[in-house]
């Protein structure tokens, strides 16, 4: 296990992220900061090879029945919680690397903790 | 706001490959002005006073795009405002030419700009078309060879349309005209046979971009009228696509203008597999209604037509895709568009599983260099 710090735990606040390419010789990693907990993502979208973690932050959206039904609301759910990769639009949730419109596709997950005032991912050797 | 880390992660493994000769003609790369009033110096007293006091005033069907004005995010720059994308040639040098490797970039201005298609007065979209061009020429073609232009023409006005193709067809960076898809009518009609005839005489090859109409602004972009949601519109691009490839056809455009190139861009291509087989078997039945077509519809299509890679369908299996290249005809009739700097751009290494040499340097070099009017000296 290699300890990697990415960045002073003030250089993330809550809605923040901090962006590092390369990372180690791979495509490059993006943590964020989600409402108070880290997480950590490979900067490499599974779809079409984009740079995921320049995305935009979204949420879930969500309809129960279609518009010309009792209850057209459109939702926003869990808002800052979702990543769009910047080619393609694709939706993944930032907690899990999951995929939110093919079950199959999910980004690589790093762990990420806080050790003092650094925030620290740890690698697979 | 930083910039955050925006360069291609594919890029820099694909620009270390040695390479020979001409690999890759992008045939659909997307520049635009920044605001209107860049144009104002392009055009005459009459129209300056036009476009301050009305705006360009383009129709639009309304559809909404995607968040950054259709844009790739990941192309926000701290040297500009947050959403403005791709207004300079340096920007589009540091994000797409360089890390791609870009051999030549087609300009095809900016989609939104494409509902001139749709305006009622032929004098303004004919007066916009030539100031976008002017402007094109010197703030984008004089500062880069691998930059050549698609004029842009109205078709809504032939006789101003040839004007302006006869002005720019001697500039060696003119490599095509550039006509949107939005129409009254499909481009096969003896209306438009002037404006194709002026490009025959010129050997530019016309470049049709989905948008304009079929994004709506003159029609409903289907023939059942209009569809509520963005991606509907998308889904009706291969039947204006289509309609445009028969019309051709049918009319005797390739019979009457026998050297002439035609591109349809943004459109899928799926449509075209399906016009080739279904013409061919239709004219074994009804061809007594265009006798002039001396050989099979496909035939036709095959010499004359062509297809922009971009939006690439996502097969099932890799082993659907090649089976579709194959009944596309790949090797002949698919152009490679890259549609830079949109959300749903097709990069170079990843639209496309591995492909043969030879097919790899037809889809993205051989075919547009067949196509386009590029100096020799430049290959």
């Amino acid at each position: 296990m290699t300890r990697v710090v990415i960045a002073k735990v003030w250089e993330i606040p809550p809605g923040g992220r901090k962006i590092v390419v390369p990372f180690r010789g791979r495509a490059g990693i993006g943590v964020f900061n989600v409402n108070g907990r880290l997480y950590a993502l490979r900067n490499i979208c599974p779809h079409k090879r984009g740079p995921l973690c320049t995305g935009e932050l979204t949420g879930q959206i969500a309809a129960d029945a279609p518009p010309s039904a009792y209850d057209s609301d459109l939702k926003v759910n869990g808002e800052g919680e979702v990543l769009r990769c910047p080619w393609h639009q694709w939706p993944f949730e930032i907690a899990t690397g999951r995929c939110l419109v093919d079950p199959e596709v999910r980004v690589k997950t790093y762990p990420v903790r806080i050790d003092g005032n650094d925030i620290v991912v740890d690698l697979d050797d | 706001m930083t910039k955050l880390g925006a360069a291609p992660i594919s890029a820099p493994g694909w620009t270390a490959q040695p390479k020979e000769g001409v690999k890759i003609v992008d045939c659909d790369v997307h520049h635009n002005f920044e605001r209107p009033e860049q144009l104002l110096p392009y055009l005459s007293r009459f129209w300056q006073n036009h476009l301050i006091d009305q705006g360009l005033h383009l129709p639009s069907a309304g559809y909404s795009n995607v968040p950054y004005r259709t844009n790739r995010s990941d192309l926000k720059d701290p040297g500009l405002k947050e959403r403005d994308f791709n207004f300079t040639l340096e920007f589009m040098q540091r994000e797409h030419l360089d890390p791609w490797n870009i051999d030549f970039a087609l300009l095809t201005g900016p989609p939104p700009f494409y509902g001139y298609t749709g305006l009622p007065d032929p004098d303004w979209a004919a007066a916009l078309c030539r100031a976008f061009n002017d402007w094109t020429i010197e703030h984008w073609l004089e500062k880069d060879e691998r930059v050549v232009n698609a004029i842009l023409i109205s078709p809504s006005d032939p006789a101003q349309a040839v004007s302006e193709i006869n002005r720019l067809a001697d500039r060696p960076d003119t490599a095509a005209i550039m006509v949107p898809m939005g129409t009254s009518m499909p481009f096969g009609n003896r209306f438009y046979h002037p404006i194709w005839e002026a490009c025959e005489e010129h050997g530019l090859p016309v470049i049709a971009h989905i948008g304009g109409g079929g994004g709506a602004a003159r029609t409903t972009p289907t023939p059942v009228g209009f569809p509520t949601y963005y991606m509907e519109s998308r889904m009706s691009r291969p039947f204006v696509a289509s309609t445009h490839a028969s019309s051709l056809i049918c009319e005797g455009v390739f019979e009457k203008f026998p050297n002439l190139k035609f591109a349809l861009t943004e459109a899928q291509q799926l449509w075209a597999v399906a016009v080739m087989w279904h013409m061919d078997s239709d004219w074994k039945a009804i061809r007594d209604q265009t006798p002039w077509l001396k050989r099979l519809p496909s035939e036709y299509f095959r010499e004359h037509i062509r297809v922009g890679s971009q939006p690439m369908h996502e097969a099932e299996t890799t082993e659907q895709l090649y089976q579709f290249l194959d009944m596309l005809h790949a090797d002949e009739t698919l152009v490679y568009c890259s549609d830079f700097p949109h959300f749903d751009w097709n990069d170079p290494v990843t639209t496309f599983p591995k492909l043969a040499p030879e097919t790899q340097q037809r889809i993205f070099a051989d075919n547009a260099l067949e196509m386009l009017r590029i100096g020799d000296a430049l290959r």
